[in-house]
């Protein structure tokens, strides 16, 4: 067998250790469902937030002192005005009649305890005073709005209005805007897969540390082939993930909101579809080595969990920072941020991925897929080799493509 | 003479101003049971690491049967590291089958040699316990057929006894001899003298990172004078009179040097005084004490360089 023979059947045997060792425990149903579970408390969260902010809305009121022809009207612009826009629903409105000093019972409305009044007009609608609390200035002018309106038809003797009908239709953007959204859509898919999958990367050769297996594997397998199948073996994880949510997604699909389904059909990439859907996962693919193989080769420096637990903030930070490049390079296709995201290797694949939604050539996409593969065996390489100097410590006199691909000596 | 499973001239290593193997030269013959002996820091895990290709040598030149780079021979050779590994969440039985398929062995066959190889070490029971389950000396075990699990030609072991209690000791003595029987050869380290002694066809020892001795167990234990204990029948300092002059008490009895023109003078002597003789015998040093005086004058040479 040729040497890179041999080297690639080890990469795969390492490839194999790492995706049973990590899919054949319970602890991956966990991850498995991170996203699910995640959802859920979203979910929870959104719901309680909704709550508070309906049963806070619920709560506060807006008056009108009045006479009653004055009340009349004043409930006719109301209920027109409920009817033209019911969500979100304007503030519960109470018409309550006029004794004594109007101003001070709009005062003693506002101070009431049991209801929550937040604005009260008084006086006649020609010429209204509204009183309102600190900080309900939108709901002051509301009042004024619904004052104004009913003593204009009130003059003027105006009828009531039938109300309008709204009708939708499906009508697609223009194709630049199709183009955007679709590329925004690819910096974030991939960006939101990379996130969750290739941070893991960072501790997997804390394993071998800890158990000592290193030195095992080491003897018998180049370091290179050990970064690079323990990379590959949690690639098959991600893919598997993927799969595993793809498989889901696309069945919920067929239940999504029509809106939320006519979003989706809205995305138009310049390459065509499915050229598209190949070009998203070999960005994927190459995001998930890049970033992967540059976070095994730092946490593999790291001796403690300590150690690792402190690489995840500027690991996040770093992936953060490649999403904020690539999203501005797919807002500003063939702008000079545009071609640095998209040479700069770490942001390569989220800058391609929507470079192939704003533009038709393919050409770019063969030269970029080679480009941010040859930075993985880079990384590689450099990782294989600063942990043979830094843990092994062994000063290699041979460099790292040398022992890639040439014969040692 | 078949190529030698082993080569190695030169071999230097530094961990920053510190040569910490320097200038080793070690040539193992094929199909021999080989010994590296050497104090605590001698430099015997750093010469077996530069010999596997896990570390590279600073200086020197290594062939590891006859590949001009250890890794092309990477799948004949099977090693046991000094400090023990393994996967803890993987059974008995695919630990050695992955320990195999790292050296090219196809999992199943490795899974049919280990189930075989786990009997016959007496740990049938074990094979589908996880390894953290195992004591460490039956771990060690597991670790070791995984070394072997491919037939390798050479077998490079790193301090193998120790950690092991004397059963287990005795059962990787019986180990090592079926691979050297089996056609492989063994190279391992310790500091152990008895494991060497009975074991070792040829050995080195290395103290200070060089090499002191090369040579056999017999060879060795030549280096130094066999030494003569004699017990007179009757008690009475003034034997001494008439015994060599390193001569010394051992309870009743005297030890020295057997002189080199035998023993018939002073026994000659001793009968003319009148002392008799209660008891004699004529004691071949044993390894331990070659390897005490080898490396005692290493590092009194140290200490005088260093000087």
């Amino acid at each position: 067998m040729t040497r890179i023979g041999r080297q690639w059947r080890q990469t795969l045997t390492i490839a194999r250790r790492d995706f049973t060792a990590t899919v054949f425990t319970p602890i991956f149903l966990l991850f498995l469902f991170a996203p699910l579970i995640m959802a859920s408390f979203g979910s929870i969260g959104a719901l309680g937030a909704a709550n508070v902010a309906d049963g806070g809305r619920g709560q506060q009121v807006t008056a009108a002192i009045v006479v009653a022809d004055e009340a009349t009207a004043l409930h006719g612009v109301v209920e027109r005005w409920r009817r033209l826009r019911p969500d979100p629903a304007p503030a519960p409105f109470d018409l309550v009649a006029p004794h004594g000093d109007p101003a001070r019972q709009a005062r003693a409305l506002l101070a009431r305890h049991h209801v929550d009044t937040i604005a009260v007009l008084h006086g006649p609608l020609a010429s209204p005073t509204i009183v309102y609390a600190a900080g309900h200035r939108d709901a002051a002018f509301q009042l004024a709005a619904y004052a104004r309106e009913a003593e204009l038809r009130r003059r003027a003797g105006m009828p009531q209005l039938a109300p309008p009908l709204f009708e939708r239709i499906a009508a697609p953007p223009p194709p630049a805007a199709r183009r955007g959204a679709s590329a925004f859509a690819a910096v974030f898919g991939i960006f939101f897969l990379t996130l969750f999958l290739s941070g893991q990367m960072v501790g997997t050769m804390a394993e071998e540390r800890n158990n000592k297996v290193i030195e095992v594997l080491a003897a018998a397998v180049p370091l290179e082939s050990v970064f690079l199948g323990k990379l590959l073996g949690m690639f098959g994880v991600a893919v598997l993930f993927v799969g595993f949510w793809g498989a889901v997604v696309s069945q919920i699909g067929a239940v999504l909101p029509a809106d939320m389904g006519a979003g989706l059909t809205a995305l138009s990439p310049a390459v065509g579809t499915p050229a598209f859907v190949l070009l998203f996962a070999g960005y994927f693919t190459t995001a998930f080595l890049l970033l992967g193989s540059l976070f095994l080769g730092v946490g593999a420096q790291a001796s403690t969990m300590r150690e690792i637990q402190l690489l995840s903030l500027p690991i996040t930070v770093m992936q953060v920072a490649m999403f904020a490049l690539a999203s501005a390079a797919a807002s500003r296709p063939g702008s000079w941020v545009a071609t640095v995201a998209e040479i700069f290797p770490l942001s390569s694949p989220f800058a391609m991925a929507g470079h192939a939604a704003s533009r038709a050539e393919l050409w770019p996409h063969a030269a970029a897929l080679a480009w941010q593969l040859l930075w993985v065996v880079i990384f590689i390489a450099t990782g294989a080799r600063l942990f043979r100097r830094g843990v092994l410590q062994s000063g290699s006199a041979l460099p790292p493509w040398r022992r890639l691909f040439g014969r040692a000596g | 003479m078949s190529d030698p499973a082993v080569a190695a001239q030169g071999l230097v290593k530094r961990y920053g101003a510190r040569r910490v193997v320097d200038g080793i030269d070690l040539v193992v013959p094929a199909g021999a049971i080989y010994g590296v002996l050497g104090p605590n820091g001698a430099g015997k895990t750093t010469t077996l690491r530069m010999l596997l290709g896990i570390i590279e040598p600073d200086a020197g030149q290594r062939t590891l049967l006859g590949a001009a780079h250890p890794r092309d021979a990477g799948d004949r050779v099977g090693y046991l590291p000094e400090e023990r590994g393994l996967y803890p969440a993987m059974t008995a039985r695919e630990a050695i089958a992955f320990m195999g398929a790292l050296r090219g062995l196809d999992w199943r066959t490795g899974r049919a040699r280990a189930v075989t190889m786990l009997e016959a070490a007496g740990l049938s029971h074990a094979a589908d316990q996880k390894i953290r389950k195992l004591s460490k000396g039956m771990a060690q075990i597991v670790q070791l057929l995984g070394a072997i699990v491919h037939e390798p030609d050479l077998l490079v072991l790193d301090e193998p006894f120790s950690g092991l209690d004397p059963v287990n000791q005795e059962r990787l003595e019986g180990l090592i001899l079926a691979e050297r029987d089996r056609g492989a050869t063994v190279l391992f380290s310790t500091h152990v003298m008895a494991h060497a002694q009975r074991l070792c066809d040829r050995l080195a020892i290395i103290a200070g990172g060089r090499r002191r001795f090369e040579g056999t167990v017999d060879e060795a234990r030549g280096l130094l004078p066999q030494q003569v204990f004699y017990l007179p029948t009757r008690p009475d300092a003034g034997v001494a009179a008439v015994l060599p002059g390193d001569a010394h008490a051992d309870g009743d009895g005297w030890r020295f040097t057997l002189p080199p023109d035998g023993i018939e003078t002073v026994l000659t002597r001793v009968l003319a005084a009148g002392y008799g003789i209660a008891a004699l015998s004529i004691e071949r040093p044993g390894l331990h004490e070659a390897f005490v005086r080898i490396v005692g004058e290493a590092a009194a040479n140290a200490q005088e360089q260093a000087a």
